[in-house]
């Protein structure tokens, strides 16, 4: 009974509270003593490592913030954390690259040439793959100059120099981004089709991709490693294509922390994907003989095909088989 | 050698933004850019506090070590300051920067920010002391002439201090005591909660 | 021009190893100078291409030459009363630069946003660069010789045809001392009393209220002294954006004395963040606050007896009205709370010295003139005038307000309030050195010559409404008490967008047949009417660009000195009054006392000739020498008490020689720093109360009760000081035989009758302060003002009230005339009822610190166009949330006279209380929504355009000087 008059009493309490403001409004007391001042704002707000915001009469929005503690967070990122995984990407790579040349080698063709070759990438395919590669390197140069640039490339040429190349650098890389997308939407058109994953692959890795066994697992158009390549190179690359975008129309869609993310994303998935290029230029120049023919001339030989890509070769025989029809009682010729 | 710093009285400051004009006018700044701007924290509400923010000339410049082509440096008197002709306008300095002073003359798309501008704490640049392509490019060199940045100098309730870091602390500290009150982040308030007597 | 790159030769010198290391790495910058080898010969090189751009451009850019000699000349900054001393760096006649001006005890080198951009000004973008004259609605650009000519013809047709009182001559706080006072000499002799300035919307009910309390209406003792009080309240005033240097002040003053800042206002301004207490009162409610903080002192008896008893005529009168004021009716009036208003009233009370601070707050109203008499009946309750720590700090507005309002550009008086009887003309007539006759026969009649002329606020309906030959009887009341309306204006230095009820104006603008605005920008008069012909604009130069003296709000009198030459084809206000009198047929005789070479004035005579002629204020003692040495030995006066140094050449002068100055140069009086105090003797700056009201009154006696000045040998009250009351002391033989001379000379007979502020050679003043007195004498101040139309201050609700049912018990004042003009009160007030229904919300308006005044010149100012680049109405966040509106949304603001409404952005804030909105003062160039700006003259159009709040706000009018009610009307805010 009691909880009911006090809930009671509060509620009639409550009603009178604002019949009575509204005939006379009763304003608070206010003052600064007894208030909490900025400087102590600004503290809490730190030690919640937020941002302080305030009001300002001038047209850029960027100005009302007062402080941006994130600012640190992201020096501490660009120095160090991006330093220490660029360094190990790309100069561990490098180094596993090397270790692994050492050891096995390059790989050879198992039974030799076959001289006859079938056309394994078109002009389109090629020149496309071409112009993402390029463009990919001077991006890769051109990005890594600017964080490791200071410290490798500013001693050797003097700051005149190297500004202008960093500026140079820094010019292509902006606007070769969009050829570079442009490139990967045309790859990701041409190639998504082979290469879904699919059971082939799991043997193929399962199997090491034969590069230690020197057994070749049989792969489709492209095996396992390459499509791992593939999926980098179009997801990876769409990530960093869509931060940088961010990045090059600054403060439109976000604000500096969001800018701030788009440059760890851009920059650490940047990084990966130099790594993982690597690997890729390495596997199809150096690494492997005959390799390097598929995007050069477009044509591999039959025997490289069969060893590496045998299910592919299937394939296309296959298909040729179904387009060439041979007059009746030809018969089929050579090595089938 | 003295270290320059800035601080600015936020129980003293009213957002007359006399160091704001003052800045523009010393250095022709362009309209467009805002070497030093007043922000004011809980606008309209008790306990509001204006506080007139520029670059702040850190000792370990966040600026300065992010910045790829390395175009910042700072010179004997602790004066942060950068070199106009190695910027390439990346923008780094302003995503580390906590305090948001480096401005660009242009908005940046494409990665055409032009040449990063920012407060010089009226210390000029690279180029040789009050010549007038040091004005051009950097404005006004007061330090040079042995003056103080006309911002904290022109300060209608004296309210920015500028100069050593060690006098306008203890300038600051004096105010403080004098007053009775405020100054809480770093005293009583924030490590044990408590009140000052008025 | 800040992303340039340097000439490449430069930095191909530097080397490769100058930059190792430099990062995070300390490095003095002489060896890094030295490491990268820049030397003399390749910088030199550099420096020929640098330095051959920088002198081409020098000029436009004021880039200073450090390799030639700088000239440093201080003038004073031309926008706000603080009077902040400005130190330009001169080269070439170019300003350059600008220094800090440490020796200043005002502003000791500090400046606002203003001021610190006041270069900007002088350099001169967007301002009115020749002589301009509408044709067919396009502007042509004329010569001054052409001009001159058409606009005297122009002016003396309109003379001839309808009387020398159908020209409105609006001059301007702009104005220096010198220019002010030529410019009311000019109406003078051309005989009419509708000379005005930018008083009449600032503090013209304060110099009415305040002098009809105890004498002068003036700031009694100085933003310096405040350092010494030990409780301010600031009530109806933001000097955080309106005086911020104040605000050095005030706060060191609070920080020292760990004084008591309370601020009253019903918006949370800036001010009021700085504030150890803040009230929120209803827009208009001022008269209930203070008798209700009197309450509570009379309640407690917490007044100052002593002071009462001594100093101060018919308190309880004011104990009857404040008798009704207790804490429930106050809160149900005012909306503030009882308990606090009790706190406030102790305080200002009892820690004492206490001060009272107020600007526009109190004074734009309908009841402005009872607002500050309320103010300083409530200081002389408490016994807080007259001392140092206390007054009423009457922080006055535009740069010269004081001085222009001191100098006479008042349509109710000529020069020193001497007031528009016969006497006040025979005087005048005597320092000018004409006969009073010839005076007499500039104007229509005697009667004209003596009535109040028509005021700044309403000249437009002096346009619209008919004279007394034009009339007929349907107009009945409706008409000018003046032979022919208004047929031209001249208009110097005042902005268009700064009087209420603009739609109104607009009809009279239109029917102006002359309109002539002398100014150094256009401003709104130019394009905000459709006006197509005769009209003129005439390029005068700012103050930067003359010399001259001006008053700050405490009085103290600063001269300025020219900075630059006029800039383009721009003309200094004198050498402008000059030529225009000489082509109206005066000039001769009004500056036959004035030194003129080549149609080029001496601003010194000038002011020679006003310390001649102004004893009734004490303008006597300032001679241009003395305060250029007070400009050259700045630094020697005292912070706080403003007193030269002794040993110094401006030993024991106080800054600026604040008047009252007593008498003539040569006898050395330091000016007042304080008004009214009693603790100094009179030839230090003390004083007494003016005995201006008479000696009694209903038996009892106007004069001080045993309180006289520090040395004063009669000790108790006195009359002002005659011939008469001379004689009857025996001092008359202490006049020399040349003061004798003149007072016979110029009273022959009624020599008898010759007072302290008609004695052309000073000698009654000298011999007043021989003997310790104070030549105007030594009464009370009256708590009462018989002569007011309302001699207690009583509480009336504003015209257009937002609580109708208030106005039964609280009604203005019924319809009336007025400065020749019928002046309705009771009869629109009655409409609130009906108009707050469709208008709910209070709206209020006032200043910004970006900008001054009409904004014209503030506005092309691109330091300071870029700090405020939209004109905004603040709405409170609930009624937003009403409404739909939201933070940076476009809204229209109706008001609810001719249908008019603005289209301005909204800042929604809780800094306005529910029910109220505030809307800045400063924009034009927008008309209800259409841009103006391809009407202003090429080249010269602001570089920041918003609407006017005054398109909306309404009529109400202050009964004793007709100040507008720009600070509580009615308004609706819809989302646009």
């Amino acid at each position: 009974m009691r909880r009911i008059l006090l809930r009671a009493a509060f509620a009639l309490a409550l009603l009178a509270g604002p019949a009575m403001a509204q005939t006379a409004p009763v304003p608070q007391p206010l003052g600064d003593r007894g208030q909490p001042d900025a400087a102590e704002l600004e503290m809490r707000a730190l030690l919640r490592g937020e941002p302080i915001h305030g009001r300002i009469s001038i047209p850029d929005a960027k100005a009302a913030n007062l402080i941006q503690p994130e600012g640190r967070e992201w020096r501490a990122f660009h120095n160090r954390t991006l330093a220490w995984v660029g360094g190990i990407a790309v100069l561990g790579m490098l180094g596993l690259l090397a270790l692994f040349f050492l050891v096995r080698g390059r790989i050879r063709l198992g039974e030799g040439w076959s001289g006859r070759t079938l056309l394994r990438f078109n002009l389109l395919e090629r020149a496309n793959h071409w112009m993402v590669a390029s463009c990919f390197i001077i991006l890769a140069l051109s990005g890594l100059n600017l964080t490791f640039g200071r410290h490798l490339l500013l001693p050797l040429t003097g700051p005149e120099a190297f500004t202008a190349i960093s500026a140079a650098g820094k010019l292509a890389h902006n606007f070769l981004a969009f050829p570079f997308t442009l490139g990967l939407v045309l790859m990701l058109l041409l190639w998504v089709r082979d290469n879904i994953p699919d059971r082939t692959d799991v043997t193929w890795v399962k199997a090491g991709g034969g590069f230690l066994s020197g057994h070749h697992p049989k792969a489709g158009r492209f095996n396992a490693g390459q499509k791992m390549v593939f999926w980098i190179t179009v997801l990876g690359g769409g990530l960093v294509a869509a931060s940088g975008y961010v990045l090059i129309f600054p403060f439109t869609v976000v604000d500096i922390a969001g800018q701030q993310l788009a440059h760890i994303v851009h920059s650490l998935l940047a990084v990966l994907m130099i790594a993982a290029m690597l690997a890729h230029i390495y596997i199809g120049s150096l690494g492997m003989e005959g390799a390097f023919a598929a995007m050069g001339s477009g044509r591999v030989d039959y025997n490289w095909a069969k060893e590496h890509h045998a299910l592919w070769v299937e394939e296309e025989l296959a298909r040729a088989r179904q387009q060439v029809v041979p007059p009746p009682g030809a018969k089929a010729a050579g090595a089938d | 050698m003295a270290r320059m710093k800035f601080l600015c009285d936020s129980d003293r400051c009213i957002e007359c933004n006399a160091c704001v004009t003052a800045c523009k006018n010393e250095n022709e700044v362009p309209w467009g850019i805002n070497r030093r701007r007043v922000v004011t924290i809980g606008d309209g509400k008790p306990g509001e506090r204006s506080i007139s923010m520029a670059c702040m000339h850190c000792t370990d410049a966040p600026c300065a070590a992010v910045c790829p082509v390395v175009c910042f440096y700072t010179t004997a008197d602790a004066i942060v300051l950068h070199d106009k002709d190695l910027c390439i306008g990346c923008g780094y300095c302003f995503y580390a920067c906590p305090f948001g002073a480096p401005q660009y003359p242009r908005v940046g798309n494409f990665g055409g920010r032009g040449k990063m501008d920012k407060c010089t704490y009226c210390a000029g640049g690279p180029q040789q002391d009050n010549s007038a392509v040091e004005y051009m490019q950097y404005g006004s060199n007061r330090i040079a002439e042995g003056k103080l940045p006309l911002c904290a100098e022109m300060c209608s309730t004296k309210a920015l201090l500028a100069g050593d870091g060690e006098i306008i602390a203890s300038i600051y500290k004096e105010r403080v005591q004098r007053r009775g009150y405020g100054s809480g982040a770093w005293g009583w308030r924030t490590a044990y909660r408590e009140e000052l007597p008025a | 021009m800040l992303i340039k790159r340097s000439d490449g030769r430069a930095a191909r010198q530097r080397l490769v190893s100058a930059y190792q290391g430099l990062s995070g790495g300390g490095m003095d910058r002489r060896s890094f100078l030295r490491q990268a080898g820049l030397g003399g010969a390749g910088l030199a090189a550099l420096g020929g291409f640098g330095a051959g751009r920088a002198q081409a451009s020098g000029a436009a850019t004021g880039m200073l030459d450090h390799t030639k000699p700088v000239r440093l000349v201080k003038n004073i900054c031309t926008h706000c009363s603080v009077g902040c001393t400005v130190t330009a760096e001169v080269q070439n006649g170019v300003w350059v630069g600008q220094e800090p001006s440490w020796a200043s005890p005002i502003n000791r080198g500090t400046h606002c946003a203003k001021g610190a951009a006041v270069r900007e000004l002088v350099h001169g973008d967007r301002r009115l660069k020749y002589p301009m004259k509408l044709v067919g609605g396009e502007w042509r650009r004329i010569g001054w010789d052409q001009a001159i000519e058409e606009i005297g013809a122009k002016l003396l047709e309109v003379r001839q045809k309808a009387g020398p009182d159908s020209v409105f001559w609006l001059g301007s706080a702009k104005f220096t001392n010198e220019a002010a006072y030529l410019y009311r000499k000019l109406g003078a002799f051309w005989g009419t009393n509708s000379v005005d300035h930018q008083a009449r919307i600032c503090h013209s009910t304060t110099v009415a209220g305040v002098a009809n309390t105890w004498g002068y209406g003036a700031q009694t003792n100085s933003y310096n002294d405040i350092r010494n009080a030990r409780t301010m309240i600031i009530m109806g005033g933001n000097p955080a954006e309106a005086h911020p240097v104040s605000l050095q002040h005030v706060l060191s003053g609070k920080e020292v004395n760990r004084a008591n800042l309370i601020v009253i206002d019903p918006r949370f301004t800036r001010t009021a963040a700085h504030a150890t207490e803040y009230v929120r009162l209803r827009p208009g409610t001022d008269i209930p606050v203070i008798w209700g903080m009197l309450w509570h002192i009379f309640q407690n008896g917490w007044e100052d007896r002593e002071f009462i008893r001594q100093r101060v005529y018919g308190m309880d009168e004011i104990r009857k009205e404040v008798a009704k004021w207790t804490p429930e009716e106050v809160q149900r009036v005012t909306g503030v709370p009882g308990e606090q208003l009790k706190r406030v009233a102790q305080m200002f009370a009892t820690q004492k010295p206490s001060t009272l601070i107020w600007c526009m707050g109190a004074t734009q109203k309908t009841v402005g003139t009872a607002n500050v008499r309320a103010y300083s009946v409530l200081l002389l309750a408490t016994g807080n005038v007259g001392a140092s720590g206390t007054g009423a700090n009457i922080f006055r507005g535009h740069t010269n307000v004081q001085g222009a309002t001191d100098l006479g550009l008042d349509v109710t008086t000529l020069p020193g309030y001497y007031g528009l009887d016969e006497n006040a003309w025979r005087h005048w007539a005597r320092v000018w050195g004409v006969d009073y006759e010839y005076l007499l026969g500039r104007f229509g009649s005697k009667a004209l010559m003596e009535m109040p002329g028509i005021p700044t606020t309403r000249w437009f309906d002096a346009t619209l409404m008919p004279g007394e030959r034009e009339k007929t009887a349907a107009d009945g009341e409706a008409y000018v008490a003046q032979p022919h309306s208004l047929k031209a204006m001249m208009v110097f230095g005042h902005g268009g967008n700064t009087v209420t009820r603009i739609p109104e104006s607009l009809k009279g603008l239109e029917k102006l047949e002359l309109l002539v605005v002398a100014d150094p920008h256009p401003t709104t008069f130019s394009q905000i009417s459709n006006r197509r012909d005769g009209t003129y604009l005439l390029p005068i130069c700012t103050s930067f660009e003359m010399d001259g003296s001006r008053t700050a709000s405490n009085r103290s009198l600063q001269w300025g000195a020219k900075v630059v030459e006029p800039i383009f084809e721009s003309r200094n206000d004198y050498d402008v009054i000059y030529a225009l009198t000489q082509r109206l047929g005066f000039a001769d005789r009004m500056f036959s006392g004035i030194e003129v070479k080549d149609g080029r004035v001496a601003p010194e005579s000038i002011l020679r000739e006003m310390n001649r002629g102004l004893w009734s204020v004490g303008y006597t003692g300032q001679s241009p020498e003395r305060l250029k040495l007070h400009m050259e030995h700045q630094d020697k006066f005292d912070l706080v008490t403003l007193r030269g140094r002794e040993g110094t050449p401006v030993a024991h002068d106080y800054y600026g020689l604040p008047w009252p100055c007593w008498g003539t140069p040569e006898m050395k009086h330091p000016g007042s720093h304080i008004l009214y105090n009693t603790n100094l003797h009179v030839k230090d700056g003390g004083g007494t109360f003016r005995a201006r009201f008479g000696v009694e009154r209903n038996g009892q006696t106007l004069l001080a009760e045993g309180s006289w000045s520090k040395g004063s040998e009669i000790e108790d009250g006195y009359p002002e000081f005659t011939v008469a009351v001379l004689k009857r002391l025996g001092w008359f033989d202490e006049l020399t035989a040349d003061e004798k001379a003149s007072l016979d000379r110029h009273f022959g007979a009624n020599i008898d009758r010759a007072a302290w502020s008609t004695d052309l050679s000073g000698g009654i003043i000298r011999v007043a302060m021989e003997h310790g007195c104070s030549p105007f004498g030594n009464a009370k101040a009256r708590a009462v003002a018989w002569n007011l139309p309302d001699p207690v201050p009583v509480h009336r609700e504003p015209i257009y009230t937002v609580r109708p049912d208030l106005v039964a018990q609280y009604p203005t004042l019924p319809d009336r005339r007025g400065f020749r003009m019928p002046h309705l009160g009771q009869s629109v007030q009655a409409r609130s009822a009906t108009v707050v229904r469709d208008f709910p919300i209070v709206l209020t308006s006032g200043r910004l610190v970006e900008y001054e005044g009409g904004g014209e010149e503030t506005r092309s100012n691109k330091w300071l166009a870029e700090l405020q680049q939209d004109m905004f109405v603040e709405i409170n966040t609930t009624d937003a949330a009403e409404r739909g509106v939201r933070d940076g949304g476009w809204v229209w603001v109706s008001g609810p006279e001719n249908g008019s409404r603005v289209r301005v952005k909204a800042l929604v804030t809780d800094r306005v209380a529910k029910g109220v909105a505030f809307m800045p003062f400063h924009f034009g160039g927008f008309f209800q929504g259409e841009d103006r700006r391809k009407f202003y003259p090429p080249g010269t159009d602001p570089i920041v355009l918003g609407e006017s709040v005054n398109t909306v706000t309404t009529y109400g009018y202050d009964p004793v000087t007709f100040m507008q009610e720009t600070k509580v009307t009615l308004c609706q805010i819809r989302s646009a």
